[in-house]
Protein backbone atom coordinates (compact mmCIF):
# COMPACT_ATOMS: atom_id res chain seq x y z
CA UNK A 1 0.00 0.00 0.00
CA UNK A 2 1.32 3.43 -0.96
CA UNK A 3 1.90 5.64 1.54
CA UNK A 4 0.03 8.47 0.53
CA UNK A 5 -3.28 6.43 0.58
CA UNK A 6 -2.32 4.51 3.79
CA UNK A 7 -2.33 8.01 5.71
CA UNK A 8 -5.60 9.14 3.80
CA UNK A 9 -7.39 5.98 5.25
CA UNK A 10 -5.58 6.35 8.54
CA UNK A 11 -6.72 10.02 8.81
CA UNK A 12 -10.25 9.39 7.73
CA UNK A 13 -11.00 6.60 10.08
CA UNK A 14 -9.13 8.74 12.87
CA UNK A 15 -11.59 11.91 11.92
CA UNK A 16 -14.59 9.85 11.96
CA UNK A 17 -13.79 8.33 14.84
CA UNK A 18 -13.03 11.77 16.61
CA UNK A 19 -16.15 12.94 14.67
CA UNK A 20 -18.71 10.53 15.74
CA UNK A 21 -17.08 10.58 19.38
CA UNK A 22 -17.36 14.74 19.53
CA UNK A 23 -21.06 14.28 17.92
CA UNK A 24 -21.55 11.51 21.13
CA UNK A 25 -20.45 14.31 23.61
CA UNK A 26 -22.35 17.17 22.31
CA UNK A 27 -25.52 15.04 22.48
CA UNK A 28 -25.46 13.53 26.23
CA UNK A 29 -23.66 16.18 28.85
CA UNK A 30 -22.11 14.16 31.54
CA UNK A 31 -22.35 10.67 32.26
CA UNK A 32 -22.33 8.72 28.65
CA UNK A 33 -22.17 5.13 30.45
CA UNK A 34 -25.66 6.26 32.29
CA UNK A 35 -28.99 3.92 32.26
CA UNK A 36 -32.11 4.50 33.50
CA UNK A 37 -33.49 0.96 34.08
CA UNK A 38 -34.96 0.80 37.14
CA UNK A 39 -35.42 -3.04 38.92
CA UNK A 40 -38.32 -3.35 40.77
CA UNK A 41 -37.59 -3.91 44.59
CA UNK A 42 -40.05 -6.40 46.55
CA UNK A 43 -41.11 -4.82 50.26
CA UNK A 44 -41.25 -8.34 52.07
CA UNK A 45 -43.82 -7.10 54.92
CA UNK A 46 -44.76 -9.69 57.74
CA UNK A 47 -48.32 -11.36 56.67
CA UNK A 48 -49.04 -9.93 59.67
CA UNK A 49 -48.59 -6.21 58.61
CA UNK A 50 -51.57 -4.28 57.17
CA UNK A 51 -51.51 -3.65 53.33
CA UNK A 52 -49.08 -1.24 52.18
CA UNK A 53 -49.95 1.85 50.44
CA UNK A 54 -47.74 3.17 48.01
CA UNK A 55 -47.96 6.09 46.05
CA UNK A 56 -48.32 5.77 42.48
CA UNK A 57 -45.75 8.22 41.72
CA UNK A 58 -43.02 6.51 43.50
CA UNK A 59 -42.62 2.82 42.49
CA UNK A 60 -39.68 1.26 45.27
CA UNK A 61 -36.89 0.13 42.71
CA UNK A 62 -33.45 -1.39 43.58
CA UNK A 63 -31.80 1.80 42.53
CA UNK A 64 -34.25 4.43 44.60
CA UNK A 65 -33.18 2.13 47.95
CA UNK A 66 -29.73 2.50 47.01
CA UNK A 67 -30.03 6.18 46.29
CA UNK A 68 -32.60 6.91 49.66
CA UNK A 69 -30.14 4.71 51.83
CA UNK A 70 -26.69 6.87 50.88
CA UNK A 71 -28.74 10.21 51.57
CA UNK A 72 -29.94 8.90 54.40
CA UNK A 73 -26.52 8.58 56.01
CA UNK A 74 -24.56 11.51 54.40
CA UNK A 75 -24.61 14.76 56.02
CA UNK A 76 -24.16 16.11 52.61
CA UNK A 77 -28.16 16.28 52.68
CA UNK A 78 -27.61 19.09 55.78
CA UNK A 79 -27.13 22.82 54.62
CA UNK A 80 -24.45 22.46 57.36
CA UNK A 81 -22.93 19.04 55.89
CA UNK A 82 -22.70 18.29 59.45
CA UNK A 83 -25.60 16.09 60.28
CA UNK A 84 -27.11 13.27 58.73
CA UNK A 85 -30.78 11.73 58.75
CA UNK A 86 -29.16 8.72 60.51
CA UNK A 87 -27.05 10.96 63.18
CA UNK A 88 -30.54 11.33 64.91
CA UNK A 89 -31.91 8.06 64.00
CA UNK A 90 -29.26 5.64 64.50
CA UNK A 91 -29.84 1.86 63.80
CA UNK A 92 -28.72 0.67 66.86
CA UNK A 93 -31.43 2.74 69.12
CA UNK A 94 -33.99 1.16 66.42
CA UNK A 95 -33.48 4.47 64.47
CA UNK A 96 -34.48 7.33 67.48
CA UNK A 97 -31.46 9.37 69.59
CA UNK A 98 -31.60 11.31 72.64
CA UNK A 99 -33.33 13.39 72.51
CA UNK A 100 -36.46 11.41 71.09
CA UNK A 101 -37.40 11.67 68.05
CA UNK A 102 -39.62 9.43 66.83
CA UNK A 103 -38.21 6.01 65.62
CA UNK A 104 -38.39 5.28 61.90
CA UNK A 105 -39.61 2.29 62.54
CA UNK A 106 -41.99 0.80 59.82
CA UNK A 107 -43.37 4.29 59.21
CA UNK A 108 -44.64 3.07 55.63
CA UNK A 109 -47.43 2.74 57.74
CA UNK A 110 -48.26 5.89 58.72
CA UNK A 111 -50.35 8.69 57.56
CA UNK A 112 -49.38 11.62 60.24
CA UNK A 113 -45.62 12.32 61.43
CA UNK A 114 -43.40 14.16 63.75
CA UNK A 115 -44.86 14.11 67.99
CA UNK A 116 -47.37 16.99 66.82
CA UNK A 117 -48.58 15.72 63.57
CA UNK A 118 -47.18 18.25 61.88
CA UNK A 119 -46.99 16.85 58.45
CA UNK A 120 -49.59 14.50 56.84
CA UNK A 121 -50.14 12.15 54.06
CA UNK A 122 -47.77 9.82 52.80
CA UNK A 123 -43.91 9.41 53.85
CA UNK A 124 -42.77 11.41 50.32
CA UNK A 125 -44.69 14.52 52.10
CA UNK A 126 -42.49 14.18 55.08
CA UNK A 127 -39.74 13.50 53.88
CA UNK A 128 -40.18 16.59 51.41
CA UNK A 129 -40.39 18.49 54.77
CA UNK A 130 -37.16 17.17 56.08
CA UNK A 131 -35.36 17.96 53.22
CA UNK A 132 -36.33 21.08 51.61
CA UNK A 133 -37.41 23.03 55.16
CA UNK A 134 -35.40 21.01 58.23
CA UNK A 135 -32.42 20.02 56.13
CA UNK A 136 -32.90 22.81 53.55
CA UNK A 137 -30.63 20.69 51.12
CA UNK A 138 -28.39 22.31 49.12
CA UNK A 139 -29.30 20.79 45.85
CA UNK A 140 -26.04 22.76 44.04
CA UNK A 141 -24.32 20.22 46.20
CA UNK A 142 -25.69 16.98 45.01
CA UNK A 143 -25.59 18.68 41.37
CA UNK A 144 -21.57 19.11 41.68
CA UNK A 145 -20.90 16.03 43.51
CA UNK A 146 -19.08 13.35 42.10
CA UNK A 147 -21.50 10.46 42.69
CA UNK A 148 -25.32 11.83 43.68
CA UNK A 149 -26.08 12.86 39.47
CA UNK A 150 -25.31 9.60 37.98
CA UNK A 151 -27.78 7.46 41.02
CA UNK A 152 -30.23 9.99 40.39
CA UNK A 153 -29.81 9.37 36.84
CA UNK A 154 -30.31 5.70 37.50
CA UNK A 155 -33.25 6.00 39.98
CA UNK A 156 -35.29 8.16 38.23
CA UNK A 157 -34.18 9.04 34.71
CA UNK A 158 -33.36 12.68 35.79
CA UNK A 159 -30.78 15.00 34.95
CA UNK A 160 -31.95 17.36 37.58
CA UNK A 161 -31.55 16.86 41.17
CA UNK A 162 -34.93 18.63 43.11
CA UNK A 163 -35.83 18.28 46.82
CA UNK A 164 -38.65 16.05 45.53
CA UNK A 165 -36.63 13.37 44.08
CA UNK A 166 -34.76 13.28 47.55
CA UNK A 167 -37.51 12.92 48.92
CA UNK A 168 -38.51 10.39 46.94
CA UNK A 169 -35.18 8.71 47.45
CA UNK A 170 -35.47 8.95 50.90
CA UNK A 171 -38.69 7.41 51.57
CA UNK A 172 -38.07 4.55 49.24
CA UNK A 173 -35.10 3.23 51.64
CA UNK A 174 -37.35 4.40 54.85
CA UNK A 175 -40.46 1.76 53.31
CA UNK A 176 -37.15 -1.13 54.06
CA UNK A 177 -37.60 0.04 57.51
CA UNK A 178 -39.74 -2.69 58.81
CA UNK A 179 -39.36 -4.07 62.04
CA UNK A 180 -41.25 -7.11 62.27
CA UNK A 181 -39.03 -9.82 63.67
CA UNK A 182 -39.17 -9.93 66.91
CA UNK A 183 -39.57 -13.13 69.69
CA UNK A 184 -43.79 -11.52 69.94
CA UNK A 185 -43.60 -12.09 66.29
CA UNK A 186 -41.89 -15.56 65.62
CA UNK A 187 -44.30 -16.42 68.17
CA UNK A 188 -47.10 -15.31 66.48
CA UNK A 189 -45.68 -16.93 63.73
CA UNK A 190 -46.21 -20.47 65.46
CA UNK A 191 -42.34 -20.73 65.37
CA UNK A 192 -41.39 -24.29 66.84
CA UNK A 193 -39.95 -23.85 70.39
CA UNK A 194 -40.02 -20.07 70.73
CA UNK A 195 -42.78 -19.44 73.09
CA UNK A 196 -43.84 -16.43 75.63
CA UNK A 197 -42.51 -17.15 79.20
CA UNK A 198 -45.24 -17.20 82.20
CA UNK A 199 -44.24 -13.60 83.00
CA UNK A 200 -44.44 -12.20 79.18
CA UNK A 201 -47.79 -14.33 78.84
CA UNK A 202 -49.30 -12.44 81.68
CA UNK A 203 -47.26 -8.89 80.54
CA UNK A 204 -49.25 -10.11 77.28
CA UNK A 205 -52.60 -10.25 79.11
CA UNK A 206 -52.46 -6.95 81.28
CA UNK A 207 -51.31 -5.46 77.59
CA UNK A 208 -54.43 -6.40 75.60
CA UNK A 209 -56.75 -6.58 78.08
CA UNK A 210 -58.16 -3.17 80.00
CA UNK A 211 -56.10 -4.29 82.94
CA UNK A 212 -53.06 -2.47 81.88
CA UNK A 213 -55.35 -0.94 78.60
CA UNK A 214 -51.71 -0.14 76.55
CA UNK A 215 -53.69 -1.58 73.32
CA UNK A 216 -56.61 0.94 72.21
CA UNK A 217 -53.24 3.62 71.83
CA UNK A 218 -50.40 1.01 71.46
CA UNK A 219 -52.31 -1.78 70.18
CA UNK A 220 -51.93 -3.99 66.81
CA UNK A 221 -49.67 -5.81 65.12
CA UNK A 222 -47.64 -1.78 64.53
CA UNK A 223 -48.39 -1.03 68.28
CA UNK A 224 -49.31 2.16 67.64
CA UNK A 225 -52.67 3.51 66.73
CA UNK A 226 -50.95 6.36 64.72
CA UNK A 227 -53.35 9.18 66.43
CA UNK A 228 -52.85 11.86 68.90
CA UNK A 229 -53.80 11.67 73.03
CA UNK A 230 -53.01 13.81 75.65
CA UNK A 231 -51.90 10.52 77.99
CA UNK A 232 -51.93 12.66 81.47
CA UNK A 233 -48.38 13.60 81.57
CA UNK A 234 -49.09 17.25 82.93
CA UNK A 235 -51.08 19.02 85.31
CA UNK A 236 -50.86 22.08 82.68
CA UNK A 237 -50.16 20.27 79.09
CA UNK A 238 -48.26 21.46 76.41
CA UNK A 239 -50.12 23.19 73.54
CA UNK A 240 -48.69 20.31 71.84
CA UNK A 241 -50.93 19.10 68.75
CA UNK A 242 -52.86 22.18 69.25
CA UNK A 243 -50.26 24.34 68.01
CA UNK A 244 -50.82 22.94 64.36
CA UNK A 245 -54.58 22.69 64.52
CA UNK A 246 -55.16 25.43 66.72
CA UNK A 247 -58.36 23.37 67.86
CA UNK A 248 -58.21 23.86 72.15
CA UNK A 249 -59.17 20.20 72.01
CA UNK A 250 -55.91 18.81 70.89
CA UNK A 251 -53.79 20.85 73.83
CA UNK A 252 -51.45 17.98 75.28
CA UNK A 253 -51.99 15.62 72.32
CA UNK A 254 -48.67 14.07 70.91
CA UNK A 255 -48.58 10.99 69.03
CA UNK A 256 -48.75 7.52 70.00
CA UNK A 257 -45.30 6.18 69.15
CA UNK A 258 -44.58 2.46 68.33
CA UNK A 259 -43.58 0.09 71.09
CA UNK A 260 -41.46 -2.13 68.79
CA UNK A 261 -38.42 -2.06 69.90
CA UNK A 262 -39.17 0.13 72.86
CA UNK A 263 -36.23 -1.50 74.92
CA UNK A 264 -33.83 0.26 72.31
CA UNK A 265 -35.55 3.59 72.16
CA UNK A 266 -35.43 5.58 75.52
CA UNK A 267 -35.61 7.82 76.96
CA UNK A 268 -39.14 8.01 76.50
CA UNK A 269 -42.24 10.62 76.43
CA UNK A 270 -42.17 13.39 73.52
CA UNK A 271 -39.85 15.28 75.93
CA UNK A 272 -37.41 12.10 77.33
CA UNK A 273 -38.35 12.56 81.02
CA UNK A 274 -38.53 9.17 81.62
CA UNK A 275 -35.14 6.88 81.61
CA UNK A 276 -36.28 3.38 81.93
CA UNK A 277 -39.46 1.81 80.85
CA UNK A 278 -39.91 0.94 84.88
CA UNK A 279 -40.34 4.77 85.05
CA UNK A 280 -42.73 4.89 82.05
CA UNK A 281 -44.64 2.07 83.60
CA UNK A 282 -45.25 3.83 87.48
CA UNK A 283 -46.44 6.47 85.47
CA UNK A 284 -49.37 4.64 84.09
CA UNK A 285 -49.58 3.03 87.01
CA UNK A 286 -49.72 6.06 89.56
CA UNK A 287 -48.71 9.04 87.99
CA UNK A 288 -51.45 10.56 86.14
CA UNK A 289 -52.11 13.87 86.19
CA UNK A 290 -55.82 15.60 85.12
CA UNK A 291 -55.89 18.08 82.82
CA UNK A 292 -59.03 19.05 80.36
CA UNK A 293 -57.84 17.46 77.23
CA UNK A 294 -56.99 14.33 78.98
CA UNK A 295 -58.09 10.91 76.66
CA UNK A 296 -61.22 9.43 77.69
CA UNK A 297 -59.07 6.16 77.25
CA UNK A 298 -56.81 7.21 80.41
CA UNK A 299 -59.75 5.18 81.87
CA UNK A 300 -58.07 5.02 85.48
CA UNK A 301 -57.69 9.14 85.18
CA UNK A 302 -59.64 9.28 88.47
CA UNK A 303 -57.95 7.22 90.56
CA UNK A 304 -54.40 7.97 89.49
CA UNK A 305 -53.46 4.89 87.26
CA UNK A 306 -53.94 1.72 86.58
CA UNK A 307 -52.23 0.71 90.36
CA UNK A 308 -50.51 -2.26 89.29
CA UNK A 309 -48.75 -4.26 91.86
CA UNK A 310 -44.86 -5.33 91.39
CA UNK A 311 -45.17 -8.37 89.80
CA UNK A 312 -47.79 -6.98 87.23
CA UNK A 313 -45.29 -4.16 86.42
CA UNK A 314 -42.36 -6.47 85.78
CA UNK A 315 -44.84 -9.27 83.68
CA UNK A 316 -45.69 -6.12 81.89
CA UNK A 317 -41.78 -4.83 81.33
CA UNK A 318 -40.99 -8.55 79.99
CA UNK A 319 -43.76 -8.38 77.76
CA UNK A 320 -42.67 -5.10 76.19
CA UNK A 321 -38.91 -6.27 75.65
CA UNK A 322 -40.18 -9.35 73.25
CA UNK A 323 -40.69 -6.61 70.89
CA UNK A 324 -37.01 -6.03 70.36
CA UNK A 325 -36.14 -7.19 67.25
CA UNK A 326 -31.96 -7.80 67.13
CA UNK A 327 -32.36 -8.60 63.75
CA UNK A 328 -33.53 -5.49 62.39
CA UNK A 329 -30.82 -3.48 64.79
CA UNK A 330 -28.38 -5.93 62.95
CA UNK A 331 -29.36 -6.13 59.35
CA UNK A 332 -26.52 -4.75 57.42
CA UNK A 333 -29.23 -3.77 54.44
CA UNK A 334 -30.08 -1.18 56.43
CA UNK A 335 -27.11 -0.12 57.81
CA UNK A 336 -24.37 3.09 56.75
CA UNK A 337 -23.39 2.15 52.92
CA UNK A 338 -20.07 4.28 53.64
CA UNK A 339 -17.37 2.15 55.14
CA UNK B 1 -104.03 18.52 4.95
CA UNK B 2 -100.25 19.38 5.56
CA UNK B 3 -100.84 20.72 9.08
CA UNK B 4 -102.58 17.06 9.53
CA UNK B 5 -99.97 15.41 7.87
CA UNK B 6 -97.13 16.92 9.89
CA UNK B 7 -98.86 16.38 13.22
CA UNK B 8 -99.32 13.53 12.32
CA UNK B 9 -95.86 12.67 11.92
CA UNK B 10 -94.86 14.84 15.34
CA UNK B 11 -97.28 12.46 17.22
CA UNK B 12 -95.63 9.14 15.47
CA UNK B 13 -92.36 10.61 16.49
CA UNK B 14 -93.01 11.79 20.18
CA UNK B 15 -94.39 7.91 20.20
CA UNK B 16 -91.46 6.25 19.17
CA UNK B 17 -89.40 8.56 21.48
CA UNK B 18 -91.33 7.76 24.47
CA UNK B 19 -91.17 3.95 23.53
CA UNK B 20 -87.32 4.31 23.14
CA UNK B 21 -86.95 6.16 26.18
CA UNK B 22 -88.66 3.98 28.24
CA UNK B 23 -87.22 1.20 26.28
CA UNK B 24 -83.90 2.35 27.09
CA UNK B 25 -84.98 3.16 30.77
CA UNK B 26 -85.82 -0.18 31.46
CA UNK B 27 -82.96 -1.82 29.89
CA UNK B 28 -80.79 0.17 33.07
CA UNK B 29 -82.36 -1.95 35.98
CA UNK B 30 -80.91 -0.80 38.93
CA UNK B 31 -80.23 2.39 41.01
CA UNK B 32 -77.49 3.68 43.59
CA UNK B 33 -78.87 3.96 47.52
CA UNK B 34 -76.50 5.92 49.34
CA UNK B 35 -76.75 5.34 52.99
CA UNK B 36 -76.44 8.59 54.95
CA UNK B 37 -74.74 8.00 58.64
CA UNK B 38 -75.44 11.26 61.06
CA UNK B 39 -75.26 11.92 64.70
CA UNK B 40 -77.45 13.48 67.10
CA UNK B 41 -78.11 14.00 70.73
CA UNK B 42 -81.75 14.18 70.91
CA UNK B 43 -82.82 17.32 68.83
CA UNK B 44 -79.33 18.35 68.92
CA UNK B 45 -76.64 17.67 66.21
CA UNK B 46 -73.76 15.99 67.89
CA UNK B 47 -70.86 18.06 68.42
CA UNK B 48 -67.32 16.41 69.87
CA UNK B 49 -65.81 17.84 72.76
CA UNK B 50 -66.56 20.65 74.95
CA UNK B 51 -70.94 20.37 74.19
CA UNK B 52 -71.96 19.18 77.06
CA UNK B 53 -75.38 16.92 76.80
CA UNK B 54 -77.41 15.75 80.14
CA UNK B 55 -78.30 12.01 79.77
CA UNK B 56 -81.40 10.01 81.57
CA UNK B 57 -78.91 8.68 84.50
CA UNK B 58 -78.45 13.05 85.43
CA UNK B 59 -74.97 13.37 84.27
CA UNK B 60 -73.95 15.82 82.06
CA UNK B 61 -71.84 14.02 78.95
CA UNK B 62 -69.38 15.28 76.39
CA UNK B 63 -68.04 13.32 73.52
CA UNK B 64 -64.53 12.86 72.11
CA UNK B 65 -65.00 10.19 69.60
CA UNK B 66 -67.68 7.86 67.85
CA UNK B 67 -66.20 5.31 65.44
CA UNK B 68 -68.30 2.34 64.54
CA UNK B 69 -69.14 -0.58 61.96
CA UNK B 70 -72.44 -1.34 60.42
CA UNK B 71 -72.64 -4.14 58.32
CA UNK B 72 -75.68 -6.59 56.13
CA UNK B 73 -77.50 -4.76 54.91
CA UNK B 74 -80.82 -5.30 53.79
CA UNK B 75 -83.04 -3.14 51.41
CA UNK B 76 -86.92 -4.48 52.12
CA UNK B 77 -89.25 -5.08 49.06
CA UNK B 78 -93.35 -4.65 49.55
CA UNK B 79 -94.19 -7.97 48.83
CA UNK B 80 -91.59 -9.46 51.50
CA UNK B 81 -88.15 -9.58 49.23
CA UNK B 82 -84.92 -7.74 50.29
CA UNK B 83 -81.83 -6.91 48.44
CA UNK B 84 -79.41 -7.73 50.62
CA UNK B 85 -75.32 -6.29 50.80
CA UNK B 86 -73.23 -8.25 53.12
CA UNK B 87 -70.50 -5.53 53.60
CA UNK B 88 -69.01 -3.35 56.18
CA UNK B 89 -68.90 0.60 56.62
CA UNK B 90 -67.02 1.91 58.81
CA UNK B 91 -67.83 5.31 60.32
CA UNK B 92 -65.89 7.65 61.98
CA UNK B 93 -67.39 11.00 63.28
CA UNK B 94 -64.56 12.90 63.23
CA UNK B 95 -63.90 11.98 59.80
CA UNK B 96 -66.55 13.48 56.35
CA UNK B 97 -65.06 10.72 54.12
CA UNK B 98 -66.87 7.75 56.54
CA UNK B 99 -70.26 9.57 56.38
CA UNK B 100 -71.85 7.68 53.42
CA UNK B 101 -71.72 4.01 51.87
CA UNK B 102 -73.20 3.02 48.92
CA UNK B 103 -75.31 0.26 47.59
CA UNK B 104 -74.68 -0.69 44.71
CA UNK B 105 -76.55 -1.86 41.63
CA UNK B 106 -80.19 -1.89 43.61
CA UNK B 107 -82.88 -3.39 41.79
CA UNK B 108 -85.76 -1.33 40.80
CA UNK B 109 -88.42 -1.70 42.56
CA UNK B 110 -90.74 -0.57 45.55
CA UNK B 111 -88.59 -0.62 49.25
CA UNK B 112 -90.68 -0.33 52.45
CA UNK B 113 -88.00 -0.31 55.01
CA UNK B 114 -84.23 -1.21 55.67
CA UNK B 115 -82.43 -3.41 58.13
CA UNK B 116 -78.74 -3.83 59.36
CA UNK B 117 -76.26 -4.87 62.22
CA UNK B 118 -74.78 -2.53 63.94
CA UNK B 119 -71.31 -4.00 64.60
CA UNK B 120 -70.42 -7.10 63.16
CA UNK B 121 -71.78 -11.07 62.56
CA UNK B 122 -70.39 -14.63 63.47
CA UNK B 123 -68.59 -14.30 60.24
CA UNK B 124 -67.19 -11.16 60.26
CA UNK B 125 -66.28 -11.10 63.71
CA UNK B 126 -63.30 -12.82 63.84
CA UNK B 127 -59.65 -12.31 63.88
CA UNK B 128 -58.73 -11.24 60.87
CA UNK B 129 -62.45 -11.42 59.38
CA UNK B 130 -61.98 -7.64 57.89
CA UNK B 131 -59.37 -6.65 55.40
CA UNK B 132 -56.14 -6.00 57.03
CA UNK B 133 -56.52 -2.06 56.86
CA UNK B 134 -54.82 0.24 59.71
CA UNK B 135 -58.45 1.46 60.37
CA UNK B 136 -59.97 -2.17 60.91
CA UNK B 137 -56.60 -3.22 62.87
CA UNK B 138 -57.41 -0.12 64.99
CA UNK B 139 -60.52 -1.73 66.04
CA UNK B 140 -58.96 -5.24 67.32
CA UNK B 141 -60.73 -6.45 69.88
CA UNK B 142 -57.72 -8.51 71.67
CA UNK B 143 -59.02 -9.67 74.45
CA UNK B 144 -58.05 -13.34 75.76
CA UNK B 145 -59.98 -15.27 74.26
CA UNK B 146 -62.66 -13.04 72.34
CA UNK B 147 -62.80 -12.47 68.58
CA UNK B 148 -62.84 -9.71 66.13
CA UNK B 149 -63.38 -6.33 66.42
CA UNK B 150 -64.96 -3.64 68.74
CA UNK B 151 -68.24 -3.00 67.10
CA UNK B 152 -68.31 0.70 68.65
CA UNK B 153 -65.93 3.02 70.76
CA UNK B 154 -68.11 5.92 72.06
CA UNK B 155 -65.75 7.86 74.03
CA UNK B 156 -65.79 10.87 76.38
CA UNK B 157 -66.25 12.50 79.77
CA UNK B 158 -69.30 13.15 82.22
CA UNK B 159 -69.75 15.12 85.51
CA UNK B 160 -69.97 12.59 87.73
CA UNK B 161 -72.56 13.35 90.44
CA UNK B 162 -71.52 11.22 93.54
CA UNK B 163 -67.93 12.72 93.21
CA UNK B 164 -68.28 15.92 91.69
CA UNK B 165 -65.39 15.44 89.32
CA UNK B 166 -64.83 14.76 86.08
CA UNK B 167 -64.64 10.98 84.72
CA UNK B 168 -64.32 9.01 81.36
CA UNK B 169 -66.65 6.92 79.91
CA UNK B 170 -66.07 4.57 77.04
CA UNK B 171 -69.31 2.32 75.55
CA UNK B 172 -66.36 0.00 73.78
CA UNK B 173 -69.07 -2.59 72.51
CA UNK B 174 -68.22 -5.89 70.91
CA UNK B 175 -68.49 -9.85 71.43
CA UNK B 176 -66.90 -11.50 75.17
CA UNK B 177 -67.42 -14.85 76.79
CA UNK B 178 -69.23 -16.36 73.62
CA UNK B 179 -72.22 -13.03 73.50
CA UNK B 180 -71.93 -12.27 70.26
CA UNK B 181 -73.70 -8.50 71.69
CA UNK B 182 -74.31 -6.84 67.61
CA UNK B 183 -77.54 -4.92 67.33
CA UNK B 184 -80.16 -5.27 64.67
CA UNK B 185 -81.73 -1.88 63.46
CA UNK B 186 -85.01 -2.25 61.80
CA UNK B 187 -86.47 0.88 59.81
CA UNK B 188 -89.52 1.66 57.99
CA UNK B 189 -89.70 4.37 55.53
CA UNK B 190 -92.22 6.90 56.12
CA UNK B 191 -93.22 6.11 52.39
CA UNK B 192 -92.12 3.95 50.12
CA UNK B 193 -89.10 4.40 48.30
CA UNK B 194 -89.87 3.96 44.29
CA UNK B 195 -86.31 3.12 42.67
CA UNK B 196 -86.44 3.28 39.08
CA UNK B 197 -83.35 3.18 37.87
CA UNK B 198 -81.86 6.35 40.09
CA UNK B 199 -80.18 7.46 42.79
CA UNK B 200 -81.30 7.51 46.53
CA UNK B 201 -79.92 9.51 49.87
CA UNK B 202 -81.62 7.76 52.69
CA UNK B 203 -80.50 10.13 55.71
CA UNK B 204 -79.81 8.15 58.99
CA UNK B 205 -79.37 9.52 62.83
CA UNK B 206 -77.86 8.15 65.79
CA UNK B 207 -78.99 9.63 68.71
CA UNK B 208 -76.57 9.03 71.26
CA UNK B 209 -79.09 9.68 74.01
CA UNK B 210 -81.09 6.28 73.33
CA UNK B 211 -77.63 4.53 74.07
CA UNK B 212 -78.57 5.55 77.74
CA UNK B 213 -81.88 5.90 78.42
CA UNK B 214 -84.12 3.12 76.86
CA UNK B 215 -85.14 0.32 78.03
CA UNK B 216 -82.21 0.58 80.78
CA UNK B 217 -80.77 3.79 82.24
CA UNK B 218 -77.07 3.29 81.41
CA UNK B 219 -75.20 5.13 84.59
CA UNK B 220 -71.38 5.66 83.89
CA UNK B 221 -71.23 5.53 87.81
CA UNK B 222 -72.71 2.44 88.00
CA UNK B 223 -70.66 0.82 85.14
CA UNK B 224 -66.71 1.13 85.36
CA UNK B 225 -64.96 2.60 82.67
CA UNK B 226 -63.87 -0.53 81.45
CA UNK B 227 -66.86 -2.62 80.23
CA UNK B 228 -65.01 -4.72 77.28
CA UNK B 229 -65.34 -8.25 79.61
CA UNK B 230 -68.50 -7.12 81.46
CA UNK B 231 -71.66 -8.77 80.00
CA UNK B 232 -74.08 -6.93 81.29
CA UNK B 233 -72.74 -3.55 80.27
CA UNK B 234 -73.08 -5.12 77.07
CA UNK B 235 -76.36 -6.08 77.22
CA UNK B 236 -77.51 -3.66 78.83
CA UNK B 237 -75.84 -1.46 75.20
CA UNK B 238 -77.24 -4.06 73.03
CA UNK B 239 -80.43 -3.86 74.11
CA UNK B 240 -80.70 0.22 74.38
CA UNK B 241 -79.35 0.14 71.12
CA UNK B 242 -81.86 -1.46 68.97
CA UNK B 243 -83.28 2.31 68.88
CA UNK B 244 -80.16 4.62 68.42
CA UNK B 245 -80.75 4.98 64.88
CA UNK B 246 -84.15 6.45 62.60
CA UNK B 247 -84.64 7.50 59.50
CA UNK B 248 -84.70 11.57 58.86
CA UNK B 249 -85.37 11.75 55.28
CA UNK B 250 -85.39 9.37 52.05
CA UNK B 251 -85.08 11.58 48.96
CA UNK B 252 -84.29 11.16 44.82
CA UNK B 253 -81.08 12.70 44.00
Amino acid sequence: MKPALFYLIFFGILSGLLGCKKDHVENVPPGQDWTYDPTPFEIKAPASFPILNIPVGNPTTVEGVKLGRMLYYDPVLHSDSLRACASCHSQERSFTSDPPVLPHVNLAWNTSFLWNGKVEGALEDIMLFEVKEFFKTDLEKLQNHQDYPKLFYEAFGARTITHELCAKALSQFQRTLISGKSKYDRVLEGTNWVFLTDEELNGFDIFFTEKGDCFHCHGGILFTDNSFHNNALDASPEPARSAITSNPADVGKFKSPTLRNIELTGPYMHDGRYETLEEVVDFYSEGLKTSETVDPLMKSLHLGGKHLTTQEKSDLIAFLKSLTDTAFIADTALASPFH
Amino acid sequence: MKNIYSSFLSILFAFTAILFLTTCKKESQNGFVHLHFNHAVGTEELVLNNAWYPCAAGHLFSVVRLKYYTSNFSMHRSDGTAFQVNEAHYRDAETPETESFTLKDVPNGEYTGLSFILGLDEAANVDGGLPNTTTNINMEWPLPGDQGYHYMKLEGKYDSLSTGVLRNFNLHTGATGGNQNYVEISLLFHHPMRLNGDTWNISLAMDLEEWLEHPHVYDFDAFEPTIMGNQDAQQALKENGADVFSVTSVERE
